[in-house]
């Protein structure tokens, strides 16, 4: 025959003493620190036994149960100086259980309330449509106003298409990389300090975009030039490395 | 407007907000002085009660706010067919106490009245809105000193810190 032991969940060790204390039915300031170490390692080789995971702090407990144990079994051997040095650990773990229980207590009460008042529902927000959160649209918009529109924004990228034809002729790169890293050595030796954004500022082509930019960072590999970021963003100047030799 | 008018009027902005609004705001869109925006909003509180109405007008660190009467949660439930989202463990109900009672305080603060590690609770707590981080301490490592907040307050039934019941000792 096999029965359930059912193991109340205890909160740390505090909660733990707590509970044996209030089981051997005395006062907190009259425990017996004897007694309930030897509970509290009970109860902890049983948690052992029930393959309960014990966490560190009920360790450090045990431990600091047994050293108040041991200095009550020790006649001390410097009573004077023993007070300076530190306060008397079995009225500091009483404080620190008096204390606990207080905000267990507190816990206690704080449940009964939410329990009544979670009962309270509340509204969300009524969502109003206002002028700001309408769509910025002014009453006399046309389809020919929109199509205005776009065309413009497609005139403004020169050589962009309106019509991406169906049949794609895959043409040689008019430049290559190599080239261009020629034509660059050329003009960072003709020109000191030349501006990232500037050096793409009359390049229109992607391809072309693409391949400077490689070129780019091509010499920058072959540490043929230098770059330089003085703000984050900011334009990055860059200018041909005074070779040493 | 009379009285009445001016009551129906924060009732309806009430309604509309669904969010807690302060006194102060009742009082710059009425044109009124925000103690006598206090002082009606007493009375209509009172009145809610007094009416045993559906709605109560929920107070809160001077802010107000309408929700359903606790009393009547058991219809509300039936209605929505489903019971209430589930309450508070006991260990965040402990770390919330601490909180409460303590505040500002911080984690190290709480860990040692309750002698486990709170990180996973106190971080639980921050979402849920019932905590927020109130200040930092000024000493190394300024940590953060928690304090509760109005939806704490709300949650609890209480309309300031005031109102905790005492912390009795033994």
């Amino acid at each position: 025959m096999s029965y359930v032991v059912k193991l109340d969940q205890f909160e740390g060790p505090l909660d733990l003493l707590l509970h044996l204390i209030s089981k051997a039915k005395v006062k907190i300031e009259d425990v017996s620190i004897t007694e309930i170490t030897e509970q509290y390692l009970e109860m902890l080789h049983l948690m052992e036994k029930f393959d309960i995971e014990i966490a560190s702090e009920f360790l450090v407990m045990a431990a600091t149960l047994l050293h108040i144990k041991s200095c009550i079994l020790v006649p001390r051997v410097k009573p004077e100086l023993e007070e300076d040095d530190e306060a008397d650990p079995k009225q500091e773990l009483i404080t620190r259980l008096l204390e606990y229980k207080k905000y267990k207590e507190a816990a206690s009460r704080l449940k009964e309330r939410e329990a009544y008042f979670s009962g309270m529902y509340y509204k969300l927000p009524e969502e109003i449509v206002t002028k700001d959160t309408e769509d910025v649209l002014t009453l006399d918009t046309s389809i020919a106003l929109l199509q205005d529109a776009l065309c413009k924004l497609l005139q403004t990228r020169p050589g962009s298409r309106v019509r991406t034809p169906l049949i794609h002729e895959i043409k040689r790169d008019p430049i290559t990389v190599n080239e261009k890293v020629n034509y660059l050595k050329d003009y960072f030796t003709r020109n000191s300090r030349i501006s990232f954004f500037g050096i793409f500022e009359d390049i229109h082509d992607r391809e072309e975009i693409i391949v400077t930019f490689l070129a780019l960072l091509e010499l920058l590999s072959n540490n043929f030039i230098e770059v330089k970021q003085d703000i984050p963003f900011g334009d990055i100047v860059m200018k041909r490395r005074v070779s040493n030799g | 407007m009379d009285e009445r008018e001016v009551m129906g009027v924060i009732e309806s902005i009430l309604f509309v907000a669904g969010d807690p609004i302060s006194a102060k705001e009742i009082g710059q869109i009425l044109e009124m002085d925000v103690r006598n925006v206090r002082k009606l909003m007493k009375k209509m509180i009172d009145c809610f009660h007094f009416e045993r109405r559906g709605l109560q007008i929920v107070m809160a660190n001077d802010t107000y706010q309408l929700a359903t009467r606790p009393e009547y949660s058991n219809y509300i439930e039936k209605y929505i067919g489903q019971d209430r989202a589930q309450s508070l463990s006991q260990a965040s109900l402990e770390t919330l106490a601490i909180v409460a009672y303590r505040q500002p305080v911080t984690k190290a603060d709480v860990e040692s009245v309750r002698g486990v590690k709170c990180d996973y609770i106190i971080n639980m707590l921050v979402n849920r809105g019932l905590i927020q981080e109130v200040a930092r301490m000024n000493t190394p490592g300024r940590p953060i000193l928690y304090g509760t907040t109005d939806l704490f307050l709300r949650s609890f039934g209480l309309t300031s810190l005031n109102e905790l019941p005492p912390l009795e000792a033994e």
